[in-house]
């Protein structure tokens, strides 16, 4: 009986997210403010029909008795990816278990909420999917840097068994240093009166940027339409980066665990590259062309040569072809990456300015995401 | 009549589909634009521009070509998206003409955004609606 309850529940379940897919495209990738109203809260309680496990966003199908009639509702949860990364499966949650959620309802109106850390089993009352882009820092011994044999700090593991790459920013959007302005994980200001504040723009790109925001940043070109994080932006998620030190080429990969798994190439001690792996003026890049140099034990790397065919941070500030950064990384110690950025635009920007932030060391390799992934 | 009228359909549909329309999120002006210029007798109903921002100043050139017209000024106004472009150019009879565009830029978010708006000179006025590619 219960067997057969579950089974109905599957097909159920199946045929819903069946419906909700075939849709329309709502299920792409995107900023959460996007798609859901902060403003309008719902709590529902009912029975799992289905686990859609998938990027960009894990979906769980629950059936909640509303009156005489019994709906189904969609909970949209973050990416498996980074749901597992906090330890969680597709198996956590199976057909069947009572849940209870709260949390914003679709705009559309249409009956989906966004689950975040809301969702828990009915009867415990315990937190199903405990998702935090920002999860709390344990205070780790602190370790020195490990040095590689030129004697500068590694930004890699040394040895294969020794890997590891940066995760768990301090900042997910860029504010220029010193500058207090609160935004969610996006990037979405808390204060759209807070635009002015954010980096020195120019009107026009000041324009675009309380457009985009006004927006819910529902036009981001990397959900919409699988655009790199080129830029800042690639150090702005929780995803992470890892950094492949290629000494006897003198080169250093930056692979991402964002975008499309891209990765950008830093020539050490060489003129900037030109080409088709690194571009040229006639072929702008996403990641632009990046030369570095060690200043002490800081990684300083200079870049220009991007396109404007994406967003450099999240949140939306434009940036135009006359975008040069100058990055510098450091390793203070063991487990903690310091990054700053010059952002020198006068495209787009009154002055030059620099936002910096700090990331974390985790072992193993960065997690595979891939944005192709996206639905429908 | 029907049939010549379904072809030229199917002609504009598959021209409109197979302009690339390439992503632009920097300056909302820079990138080239076609559409129309209403009534212009003497340059004709169609027009493209090729628009560019250096940081300071938007330049750029309308119907690039043996007729093409250098843009002399042109100015958005993020405060509604106001668009103003001058222009210099000839009759069809080698007289000048001094050409004033005033338009708003309509979805901005997308590359294929739209300035619509007039425009006028000594020998005319009338609509002007150009779209991004």
């Amino acid at each position: 009986m219960a067997r057969n309850r579950r089974n109905w529940c599957v097909v159920a379940g199946a045929a819903t997210a069946a419906f909700f897919i075939g849709s329309n495209v709502a299920w792409a990738h995107h900023e959460i403010a996007a798609k859901f109203d902060s403003s309008k809260s719902v709590d529902l309680k009912g029975i799992v029909t289905y686990v859609d496990w998938r990027n960009p966003h894990a979906h769980v199908f629950v059936n909640v008795k509303t009156g005489n009639e019994v709906l189904n509702w969609a909970i949209e949860l973050e990416s498996p990816t980074i749901l597992e990364m906090d330890g969680w499966t597709s198996s956590t949650l199976r057909p069947g278990d009572a849940i209870t959620v709260k949390g914003p309802r679709a705009r559309d109106g249409s009956r989906q909420v966004w689950g975040g850390d809301q969702v828990r089993f009915t009867e415990t009352g315990l937190q199903v999917f405990p998702a935090k882009l920002h999860p709390s820092r344990a205070a780790a011994a602190s370790r020195p840097a490990p040095r590689g044999p030129d004697g500068h700090p590694a930004l890699s593991g040394l040895t294969p068994a020794a890997e590891g790459y940066w995760t768990d920013p301090s900042k997910t959007s860029m504010v220029e240093d010193g500058v207090d302005v609160k935004s969610d994980e996006w990037g979405l200001l808390a204060d759209l009166t807070d635009a002015g504040k954010v980096a020195p723009m120019q009107p026009w790109a000041l324009g675009v940027y309380r457009h985009r925001q006004e927006r819910q940043l529902r036009d981001d070109p990397m959900y919409l339409k699988c655009k790199p994080p080129g830029g800042p932006r690639q150090y702005e998620s929780r995803l992470g980066i890892q950094f492949v030190e290629d000494r006897p080429h003198q080169r250093i990969f930056v692979l991402m665990g964002s975008g499309n798994h891209n990765y950008r190439i830093i020539y050490m001690g060489q003129d900037r590259k030109t080409g088709l792996v690194t571009g040229d003026d006639d072929n702008p890049l996403y990641f632009g062309r990046s030369s570095g140099k060690w200043d002490g034990d800081t990684l300083v790397v200079d870049t220009i040569g991007f396109n404007e065919d994406f967003w450099f941070t999240n949140g939306g500030l434009p940036h135009t072809s006359q975008l040069h950064l100058v990055e510098r990384f450091t390793r203070p110690d063991f487990d903690t990456l310091r990054y700053q950025v010059l952002v020198d635009d006068p495209g787009a920007y009154t002055r030059n300015w620099t936002a910096s932030w700090t990331m974390n060391w985790k072992s193993g390799s960065v997690p595979f995401y891939f944005c192709q992934n996206n639905r429908p | 009549m029907l049939r010549s009228l379904t072809r030229s359909v199917v002609v504009l549909l598959a021209t409109v589909l197979a302009m690339p329309i390439y992503a632009q999120e920097g300056h909302p002006l820079k990138g080239s634009w076609i559409g129309v210029w209403e009534s212009n007798k003497d340059a004709g109903d169609d027009i493209i521009m090729v628009l560019n921002w250096d940081g300071k100043a938007v330049s750029g050139i309308i119907n690039p070509g043996t007729d093409n017209m250098k843009i002399g000024s042109a100015t958005l106004d993020p405060n509604g998206w106001k668009v103003h472009i001058e222009a210099d150019g000839k009759s069809k009879q080698g007289a000048a003409l001094h050409y004033v565009i005033d338009g708003t830029i309509k979805d901005l978010e997308l590359p294929a955004r739209f300035i619509t708006g007039t425009w006028q000179s000594q020998t005319g006025k009338g609509k002007f609606e150009v779209r991004r590619q």
